[in-house]
């Protein structure tokens, strides 16, 4: 494909080669009616194996009480928070990629939304196993809730943690309504075709009838509008919520105003890496790579060297400020996170987050598979370090030196890191075999040649 | 299986131009029709001459209502219910009360509207529309547009609308029928098979919810913070050889702010270095009268006479008008009611300090009032 | 396949009695803030502030706007795009407009005075950076970046219209690219530089992003309302409502982005209140200021918000002429909150502030018939063109 002189009067095909609507609907729906290959299954035992270990290291620290974990005074908040904000984070990319881009009428979007938001999902699931671990007693959530007791006690609305569980739990139901929505017309169609008794009855009663009438598709599209002008502030509150829990205090290094659209776009930064690794992988194992082509990976890229520079923006901002404010105590936090003990977390952070990414400016870099994938693996690693940077730099060596500590992680921390990736992996690929992970009604709706003409 | 009635007549088009030609001149001519299209065309409301939706409304509504619950539930919990001050800060904060208000907003908004839209404007869950399971269905679901026109339509005629749709240029044009029993446009939410699912998940989740919180959290190792190994009152102990838990304090342990009585067991030295602290006044003795009513009246009388239910038993209380009462100094009577005196016990427990000196005034205004002379009426 | 003519290559200019207008504006403002340099030089310094930050909202947000097209390669705005780099030209006015201020920093800014600097040890700290000779290469740095940026994107765009070749469209992708760090950090030295160091004690990591967001918002809503001037007095050519959906949901979306970065910033302080932090909020709620407050929310959130919610109303011509012009008034209201209280205690507000609005509209309707009368309003050449005049959404 010659790429010197860009044609800006014809625009770019959102999928390559004209295919109709029966071969993009046989395509997408192909995995679904085929026994898993022998790589799925393989893939499958590694997760499940990595989901399994994290288990148990849930169980005992479920059972024996959360001093296994490493956090302690001074640093009381370790890999379960990293590990819930950098999961969050992960799930905002799919929202961006299905409510933004569709309200900014990105018709690109299509071949890769119905897959962003299934991550969402189980990025969100992943997240929330964490928030409720750490509690100790995570048997009794509904302690988090405001329900009328016996004890006449009631929950702190001003708390950010108590927000917390408001926005994740929004976050989820919504993204949960988004996606389920996106999917009725796809079972609907699956359906159709199917021949399997079993699975026809699945998918009607998950389609709930759905008929492909017109007089349904209009009301169905002023919803999916809606949902998607809601989801979008709506991913932007969750994380600068999340954010919340860090900036509203007095601790050096977290009580600055920039944490909430810093969060944002570290957020969709780390997320978009992650969509993009996911997909350059399941895009040539199920042959979609017509429907989720080179152009769109480079969007991608291109999203995320404009989210990066937004995170590396922030970190100069971070540090000046530092400097400007004449506040010691903040001085000293970034000059502990350079110079200090886990100066190698922060230039790993700095390097994966600002450094590397730079890359993308050249095209061929961004053109380039291997060479977006290890960026975005890069990207990950990077994104997680910020988040743990953040956390323990802050709480480690804060007012009082009297107060200063290590914070040393235990194998049950990094067994329900592993065991979260696990989880998202073994989700991602039940998903993979038993949905469609592009969305077919609306693929169908952007080939060249399915609107009608305008007269 | 016998068919029922004819629900309507359908046409399949190739083309999205086609169905959009197709769907404009229907909609001149009927009004009980409808297109079917695997996925949405752009002008496809302009043709068919609908109404926007109006979607929008609900979730305006929906949205408010979220707003006002939230608000109204912080607003009542900080300012009735439960109110605490939290970092210095008043009782209604409403910044703070911002990020939950916004997030019960989005979800209200977002989650009725897309249920009412389902049940309301499709009328779904519904599997028994005569549409399914046709070939129409299959073709419309997959790769061709479809327009249809009930024969419940005033100006429906069969042969008519056959030719209309051939005119149209259809490439298939059929004849669908209500399954057999009708009623299949309701929406199925009272079938029995529906409800009875939907009994069976209540009950589970009600036994799974009782189980839980009423036998679950009592057992390991979820009763460990419960069931601690300190102490608490009421708890008995194998420590102890008595079993009890609850210890009484060590002998000659003295609460704070509480000197012991200096005078125990010595009479004469309470009468001499005792005075009464407290002033004769109304109150004071209002009071004193009202214990020595309780306390005292019982065996010596409500005059203090010793003419009370018990006097004629051995042995029997004795007048506090007798001269040897009536010289002793006050110190002397606040000994007795502190420390007993014979068969009396001591009152120490029962009237505190203040209120035996009290006593002691009002015992005075007896004795008084019992050898009453002349000069006390002027 | 075209169904709209593209225009040819031919100027249109503003209508004599409009220009005339201007010139009349902008005289009488110059007059005003004539009148108040000379009654009450501080107070006149501190409203030539709030007049050079909402210009260069304007200009360097126009940039901005110009750059976002090139960069997402989007052709709604195409049609448009001429007028939004007509409106960047106010970019070279902005060092005539800072201009008496360098003459009166020590009316504006008390790091300015050595005396006080000495007693006291935070400011002591920042004299790297807070010290006139920088303060002022900074400011000749800012405005000749961007200068240079308005120059490289309007000579390509004019370029393109006599050659019509399409390497220049690749190559204004390019230069937006680049722009974009650029102007982070120009339009952060502005703010921090004019706006947060009238009040040296205080700090706030997010107050470029603020200005930021007060920039887009001010920029579109300008774009927005020239366009649909223009448009309903036939200077453009036909454009559908899906056109000006876009400029409609983008000043929503800036109502809505800067609503949220304001709350940010004003909740953290709030909630931790440090006191080294909250004066800079109790400024602004004491001695009448709880108005000017209280009145920015409504007038800078809650109105246009509900005004622009609805779909219908995005593309509704004189819905978005009234919101746009609404918010450029709102932007004032919200520079003037953020800047004045360093003024004086209580709310100041006379003939003198009248200044502010007479010299930008006076210079926007000048610049704008300048620039008309030169150069054509449609960039005929662009590839993209034709696309654009038939967008749908």
């Amino acid at each position: 494909m010659n790429t010197t002189t860009a044609d800006y009067t014809r625009e770019v095909p959102v999928v390559v080669g004209r295919p109709n609507a029966s071969e993009i609907e046989a395509v997408i729906a192909a995995p679904l009616d085929q026994f898993p290959p022998r790589g799925w299954w393989i893939a499958f035992s590694v997760t499940l194996s990595m989901l399994t270990l994290g288990a148990c290291c849930i169980g005992v620290s479920v059972y024996k009480g959360l001093g296994v974990w490493g956090v302690n005074q001074p640093v009381g908040w370790g890999f379960d928070i990293v590990n819930f904000v950098f999961w969050i984070g992960i799930g905002h990319a799919g929202t961006l990629i299905s409510a933004i881009l569709f309200l900014m009428r990105q018709r690109w979007r299509t071949g890769i939304a119905r897959f962003a938001e299934a991550m969402t999902i189980f990025a969100v699931i992943c997240a929330g196993i964490f928030p409720l671990l750490h509690t100790g007693r995570p048997w009794l959530p509904l302690y988090l809730t405001p329900y009328p007791n016996q004890h006449g006690l009631w929950i702190n609305f001003t708390s950010p943690l108590v927000w917390d569980v408001f926005a994740v739990s929004t976050y989820f139901t919504v993204s949960l309504v988004f996606w389920y929505l996106g999917l009725i017309p796809d079972l609907a169609t699956l359906r159709d075709r199917t021949t399997s008794k079993v699975k026809k009855t699945l998918y009607a009663a998950f389609s709930l009838g759905w008929r492909h009438s017109h007089r349904h598709w209009h009301h169905y599209e002023r919803a999916y509008l809606i949902l998607a002008g809601f989801a979008t502030p709506l991913v932007l509150s969750v994380h600068t919520i999340v954010s919340f829990d860090f900036a509203v205090s007095v601790i050096p290094g977290w009580h600055t105003t920039i944490f909430p659209p810093y969060f944002v776009a570290g957020a969709v930064f780390s997320g978009f890496a992650m969509v993009q690794n996911v997909l350059v992988v399941v895009r040539r194992i199920f042959n979609l790579t017509h429907i989720i082509t080179l152009d769109h990976l480079e969007k991608m890229n291109k999203v995320m060297i404009l989210t990066g520079s937004m995170v590396g923006y922030a970190y100069g901002m971070e540090f000046f400020m530092a400097w400007y404010s004449g506040n010691q105590f903040e001085q000293f936090v970034f000059l502990n996170r350079a110079l200090g003990p886990y100066a190698w977390a922060y230039w790993t952070m700095v390097s994966c987050n600002v450094i590397f990414p730079q890359l993308f400016w050249i095209k061929k870099v961004r053109r380039s598979i291997p060479m977006m994938f290890a960026i975005g693996i890069l990207v990950n690693v990077g994104m997680w370090f910020e988040r743990f940077v953040i956390v323990v730099t802050s709480l480690h060596r804060d007012f009082l030196p009297s107060s200063w500590g290590m914070y040393v992680p235990t194998f049950y921390d990094v067994g329900i890191l592993v065991g979260s990736f696990g989880l998202f992996f073994t989700l991602i690929l039940i998903f993979i075999r038993t949905l469609p992970v592009v969305s077919i009604s609306e693929v169908k709706a952007v080939v060249e040649g399915a609107q009608p003409h305008h007269d | 299986m016998t068919k029922g009635p004819l629900y309507a007549i359908t046409a399949l088009f190739d083309t999205p131009d086609a169905v959009m030609h197709a769907a404009g001149e229907t909609a001149k001519v009927f009004t009980h029709y409808d297109v079917n299209t695997p996925y949405p065309l752009h002008g496809m409301d302009h043709a068919m001459r609908l109404r926007p939706s109006r979607m929008g409304f609900f979730a305006l509504a929906f949205g408010l209502l979220g707003t006002v619950s939230a608000v109204g539930l912080m607003t009542w919990v900080t300012l009735v219910e439960y109110p605490m001050v939290i970092g210095g800060k008043p009782f209604w904060s409403w910044p703070a009360f911002v990020p939950i208000a916004f997030e019960l907003t989005v979800l209200l908004a977002s989650v009725l509207s897309v249920v009412a839209m389902i049940v309301i404007y499709f009328k779904f869950p519904n599997n028994r529309h005569p549409l399914h399971d046709t070939m129409y269905m299959r073709r419309v679901s997959s790769d061709m547009f479809g327009v249809y026109v009930k024969a419940e339509d005033p100006a429906f005629d069969e042969q008519k609308v056959r030719g209309h749709f051939a005119r149209l240029g259809a490439t298939q044009i059929d004849a669908v029928y209500f399954i057999v029993p009708e009623e299949t446009e309701r929406p199925k939410i009272f079938e029995p098979k529906f409800l009875g699912v939907l009994a069976v998940t209540a009950i589970v989740a009600m036994g799974a919810t009782y189980v839980t919180y009423n036998k679950l959290l009592y057992m390991v190792p979820f009763n460990w913070m419960s069931d601690q190994a300190k102490l608490k009152a009421q708890k008995p102990s194998d420590l102890f050889g008595n079993g009890i838990g609850m210890r009484p304090p060590v002998e000659g342990t003295v609460a704070r702010g509480f000197l012991p009585y200096p005078f125990k067991g010595k009479p004469d030295d309470a009468g001499k270095y005792l005075l009464n602290p407290l002033l004769p006044t109304a109150a004071v003795l209002e009071r004193g009268k009202s214990k020595f009513l309780t306390y005292c009246s019982p065996c010596h009388g409500n005059f203090g006479s010793g003419d009370s239910r018990l006097a004629g038993q051995f042995p029997s209380p004795p007048t506090l008008h007798s001269d040897k009462v009536r010289n002793w100094p006050d110190g002397n009577l606040y000994h007795v009611i502190t420390e007993g005196q014979n068969v009396m016990p001591s009152y120490a427990t029962q009237i505190s300090r203040e209120d035996r000196w009290a006593i002691v005034h009002y015992v005075r205004v007896l004795e008084r009032a019992h050898n009453a002379k002349e000069s006390d009426l002027r | 396949m075209s169904t709209t003519a593209i225009p040819e290559n031919v100027k249109r200019p503003m209508p004599p009695s409009v220009v005339h207008l201007g010139w009349f504006l902008l005289a009488g403002g110059l007059i005003v803030f004539l009148g108040a340099y000379v009654t009450d030089a501080r107070r006149a310094a501190f409203d030539n502030v709030i007049l050079l930050l909402f210009l260069a909202s304007l200009a360097a947000g126009s940039l901005f706007l110009v750059a976002l097209e090139h960069l997402a390669g989007a052709v709604w705005s195409t049609p448009m795009r001429r007028l939004i780099e007509f409106l960047a030209g106010l970019t070279p006015l902005l060092p005539l407009v800072g201009l008496p201020l360098l003459f009166h920093l020590h009316d504006l800014f008390h790091w300015t005075h050595a005396e006080v600097v000495a007693g006291d040890q935070i400011l002591q700290g920042k004299t790297a950076y807070l010290n006139v000779p920088f303060f002022v290469l900074r400011f000749f740095a800012v405005c000749l970046t961007w200068l240079l940026f308005f120059w490289l994107f309007t000579r390509n765009s004019l370029k393109q219209d006599r050659t019509g070749d399409q390497k220049l469209t690749t190559r204004n992708a390019r230069l937006a690219a680049a722009f974009l760090p650029v102007f982070a950090i120009t339009l952060t030295v502005t703010a921090v530089d004019w706006g947060m160091s009238l009040e040296p004690h205080w700090f706030s990591t997010i107050f470029g992003v603020y200005y930021f967001a007060g920039t887009a918002l001010a920029a579109v809503a300008l774009a927005t309302l020239v366009v649909v001037y223009l448009l309903d007095a036939g200077y453009l050519p036909p454009l559908r409502g899906d056109n000006l959906y876009s400029l409609g949901a983008l000043m929503f979306a800036f109502v809505n982005f800067w609503a949220y970065i304001a709350f940010s910033q004003f909740l953290l302080l709030w909630y931790a209140n440090l006191p080294e932090e909250t004066f800079w909020f109790m400024h602004r709620w004491e001695h009448g200021w709880q108005v000017v407050s209280i009145s920015l929310i409504v007038v800078h959130f809650a109105v246009p918000y509900f005004a622009l919610l609805p779909q219908e109303a995005k593309m509704d011509r004189k819905r978005l002429k009234i919101m746009a012009i609404w918010i450029l008034a709102a932007r004032l209201v919200d520079l003037y909150w953020l800047i004045m209280p360093s003024f004086g205690d209580s709310v100041t507000l006379g003939w003198q502030e009248l200044g502010i609005p007479l010299v930008a509209t006076g210079l926007v309707i000048v610049v704008l018939a300048w620039k008309m009368q030169r150069h054509n309003l449609v960039p005929v050449g662009d590839p993209k063109l034709s696309r654009g005049l038939d967008f749908r959404l």
